[in-house]
């Protein structure tokens, strides 16, 4: 007796890998395993970035989909689209996308006001063309594309990235040189839109302005007093004390000071020894 | 010296590709196991060599002379409680440790640890996969990396966490472009982003007698990616994400137990990683010194490998026993205003010699090339920002830099005395640490 | 073609089982104590502000600059490398192109020098 599930691991185990050379223009069993596991990551990605409540929930999705797509380029024989594709869709753009989340904030919920007139209509409209282009696309190579392959074009003059090469810098040198002012109108952009200081001048002090003047001031330039070694305790709110046993008022913390101390009456009486005092069953929480 | 490389190309691919899958089983079980054991000896050796250099002992009790210490510790770290904060966000706050282990791990597939060997009777290559595009799987890798830190410090809901986390995503990124950009030389000279390919191109000697390595031949490019590795790994002196003084641990001050042991883990991981691939693009991966012996052949390799990798390993430690922490805007400055721009221009540089070498140019014409670059160099150098002039109005100081009293100070006769308000101390002042606790 | 991938989604498999189990793990196997002050974020010992992270979550927008310049050089570093790989079959045409790419950017990047956009305090 043997089970199927056996059987197919064995044979899986036993199998000879191909030579990397041989021309494989059909879908393999990896390829199509791989296609599988791949396609339905890609969309759970896509459908979890729509429904995922935190925005940055969503862009983590919208991560999966796009790591899953540069998976799938890899295993269409395109190694250097699917790296690129992890580099700098999920690398850096990605990476800008969590950076604005958190600048918005982690706790600002989505806004419900509709700020442009038409909105719905626009995003409607547009919704359906762009389902009827990309029915038509994908229509199109289904039925009419002669598909290739890249076996030759991996392994011949001079492999996948060489070829890239040839290519980019002879046929497509046109779209590549307007890359580079694309690129030049994106760093325009992000300065004008994300750049806080003044011409030339950054807004705020650089930190050698600031030690300089904490000098010219003449006021304390070292570090405000710390508890010391008789304290009680090692919070801010303690002050340290000087030598004659006297506060030193310049370690004593403004926002606690302006506090009325009948708010902080539980915290004294801890303080002073008079309050609850810590025993055994003090690290035990109400989850143990 | 080009033209014998091509013949090299994708051979250690093809070694590769006719691997059974029990030898790649054993292959991969075989890297975790060495990433592992790299990490705990590199955590003891680390904390032997630092303490070597001020003049203690170190550990020393734990194992023989103290080699099982970080064993134990690591150990340790799994019995130790498990703490999630109330703000954290649950699910992401679970899986940022896992993200950020999982490629540690990958990048370190591509590295070759050693030429054609036979394992079990199989003639294999020792290096887990060797991709056309193998030089990127490791940027890809440590792009991803990123994201393990940035989660964990959003995650954590909490202010020193997240300062860690962005510190340090700003920080590896900054030096991701550099790491990129300094290797682009080596492609250049190899003509294959392979890593086998690159280690290949390395075997032959110059002049005789030096090792071709590319760190020697393309020396700038080596020494950027040696700054930047050390960025990208967030290790002293570009510790920034941690400076215990300013943010605690940085991003996983909220991290206990063994999701913390996973971060510690990735960030040495990350060390060798960025170690051994500083070994395969500049030193020649698993060659020896010098060519055509017994000991550049087989497992010998691997012995050739690990020296270099050690080597790199040590200069992490030695660093961090030298020099102290840089400010944040320095930091980004040595980035961005340094190792970019010079990274760009060495590589056109290297771009115009080695066009000209192969075009076969004559003098005249190989002089304006030159001298193109050299002229977009200067417009874009004319273009940038004079330095300051200082300004006059600064604190006068002495020779020795440090600002001085002034000479006619007249030194009071007795100190004045203070008045101390002694009397409200206990009732204004108390320590609020565990806060709401009795309400 | 899936097998040069094969020992990448072992090796894949083997680190990410290993780190979710470290994670999952974690919880059964430590002590379970919990109380609130190890629970509430971590700030130096002093009770943590109710809006938790920095400035209500938000984060300076000078790191926004630093990832879109990020973008921009990874976009370059990426033309770079096919550029290197074919360097050598290029000649002397795609010098000239590579050089007039890296000027280009070169003044997108002396203009975010000079507004003092790589500038930090």
């Amino acid at each position: 007796m043997s089970l199927p599930a056996v059987d197919v691991l064995s044979q899986f185990l036993a199998q000879q890998p191909e030579p990397v050379q041989r021309v494989v223009d059909t879908v393999t069993t990896g390829e199509a395993i791989a296609f599988w596991v791949l396609g339905p990551l890609a969309l759970a990605g896509a459908l979890g970035m729509l429904f995922a409540r935190n925005a940055v929930h969503s862009a983590l999705w919208l991560v999966v989909t796009m790591l899953s797509l540069g998976v799938l380029y890899m295993i269409q024989q395109a190694p250097f689209l699917g790296f690129v594709q992890i580099i700098v869709y999920t690398g850096a753009i990605m990476m800008l996308f969590l950076f604005v989340l958190m600048m918005v904030g982690r706790d600002s919920s989505d806004s419900v006001v509709e700020v442009i007139r038409g909105q719905r209509l626009a995003a409607a409209l547009l919704g359906i063309g762009f389902a009827v282009l990309m029915v038509g696309s994908v229509g199109r190579a289904l039925t009419s594309v002669q598909s290739k392959g890249l076996a030759e074009a991996n392994t011949t003059n001079g492999g996948n990235v060489g070829n890239i090469g040839t290519k980019l810098f002879t046929d497509y040198l046109f779209a590549f040189e307007l890359t580079s002012a694309l690129l030049i109108t994106a760093a325009l952009g992000a300065m004008i839109l994300a750049f806080v200081g003044r011409d030339g001048k950054p807004a705020r002090k650089t930190q050698k302005e600031l030690v300089e003047e904490r000098f010219q001031e003449g006021k304390r330039v070292g570090s405000i007093p710390g508890p010391g070694v008789f304290a009680t305790a090692n919070s801010v709110a303690t002050p340290a004390l000087l030598p004659d046993g006297s506060v030193s008022e310049e370690s004593l913390f403004e926002v606690i000071e302006a506090t009325d101390s009948s708010t902080l009456s539980d915290d004294l009486a801890e303080v002073a020894g008079t309050g609850h005092q810590p025993d055994s069953h003090a690290l035990k929480g109400s989850e143990s | 010296m080009t033209k014998n490389f091509a013949a090299e190309i994708g051979d250690t691919a093809k070694l590769l590709a006719d691997d059974p899958i029990w030898l790649v089983l054993i292959k991969v079980v075989g890297i975790f196991a060495f990433l592992v054991v790299m990490t705990l000896f590199m955590i003891n050796w680390e904390r032997k060599v630092v303490a070597r250099m001020q003049h203690r002992p170190g550990p020393n009790r734990v194992g023989p002379n103290g080699w099982l210490q970080s064993l134990a510790d690591g150990l340790k770290l799994a019995f130790k409680e498990d703490i999630r904060p109330v703000l954290a966000d649950k699910w992401v706050f679970f899986l940022a440790p896992v993200i950020s282990c999982i490629p540690a791990f990958l990048a370190f597939s591509v590295i070759p640890l050693a030429g054609e060997v036979n394992m079990f009777g199989q003639q294999t290559a020792l290096q887990l996969v060797d991709l056309p595009v193998g030089v990127l799987v490791v940027l890809a890798c440590s792009s991803i990396g990123v994201y393990g830190i940035v989660l964990s410090g959003w995650a954590s809901g909490s202010p020193y966490p997240l300062l860690g986390a962005l510190r340090s995503a700003a920080q590896v990124i900054s030096y991701e472009i550099a790491m990129g950009l300094s290797i682009v030389a080596v492609i250049m000279f190899t003509g294959s982003m392979s890593t086998g390919d690159i280690v290949g191109a390395q075997a032959s000697t110059v002049l005789g007698f030096a090792p071709g390595w590319f760190g020697l031949l393309l020396f700038p490019s080596f020494a950027i990616y040696v700054v930047s590795m050390v960025g990208e790994t967030n290790r002293a002196p570009f510790d920034l994400p941690e400076a215990e003084s300013e943010l605690v641990g940085g991003f996983h001050t909220e991290y206990s137990s063994l999701k913390f042991a996973l971060f510690f883990l990735a960030e040495y991981v990350n060390m060798v990683t960025v170690s051994a691939l500083a070994t395969t693009l500049f030193l020649g991966g698993y060659h020896a010194p010098w060519s055509g012996d017994f000991l550049n052949t087989g497992w010998w390799g691997l012995l050739w490998f690990i020296i270099k990798t050690l080597a790199f390993l040590f200069l992490f430690i030695w660093l961090r026993g030298t020099l102290p922490r840089l400010r944040y805007d320095q930091f980004m400055k040595l980035g961005w205003k340094v190792l970019v721009p010079t990274s760009l221009v060495w590589i056109m540089a290297v771009a115009v010699i080695r066009t000209g070498a192969i075009q076969q140019l004559s003098t005249a014409q190989r002089l304006i090339a030159l001298g193109v670059v050299v002229g977009l160099v200067l417009l874009v150098s004319f273009l940038l920002p004079d330095k300051k002039v200082q300004d006059t109005k600064g604190v006068p100081l002495a020779g020795s830099g440090f600002p001085v009293p002034p000479l006619d100070l007249a030194v009071p006769k007795s100190a004045p005395k203070r008045k101390v308000k002694v009397a409200n101390i206990p009732k204004d002042t108390a320590a609020v640490t565990t806060g709401k606790e009795a309400e | 073609m899936l097998d040069p991938y094969l020992p990448l989604v072992l090796m894949f498999a083997l680190a990410g089982a290993f780190a979710l189990f470290s994670v999952t793990a974690a919880p059964y196997i430590g002590p379970r104590r919990y109380n609130k002050a190890k629970l509430d974020a971590y700030e130096c010992g002093i009770e943590p502000s109710p809006q938790p992270v920095v400035g209500g979550g938000r984060m300076p927008v000078a790191y926004y600059l630093t990832a879109m310049l990020f973008i921009l050089f990874d976009i370059e570093m990426v033309f770079l490398y096919p550029f290197a790989v074919a360097a050598d079959k290029l000649g002397l045409f795609g010098l000239v192109e590579i050089v007039l790419f890296v000027a280009t950017l070169g003044f997108a990047y002396v203009y975010v020098w000079r507004r003092g956009g790589l500038d930090w305090n």
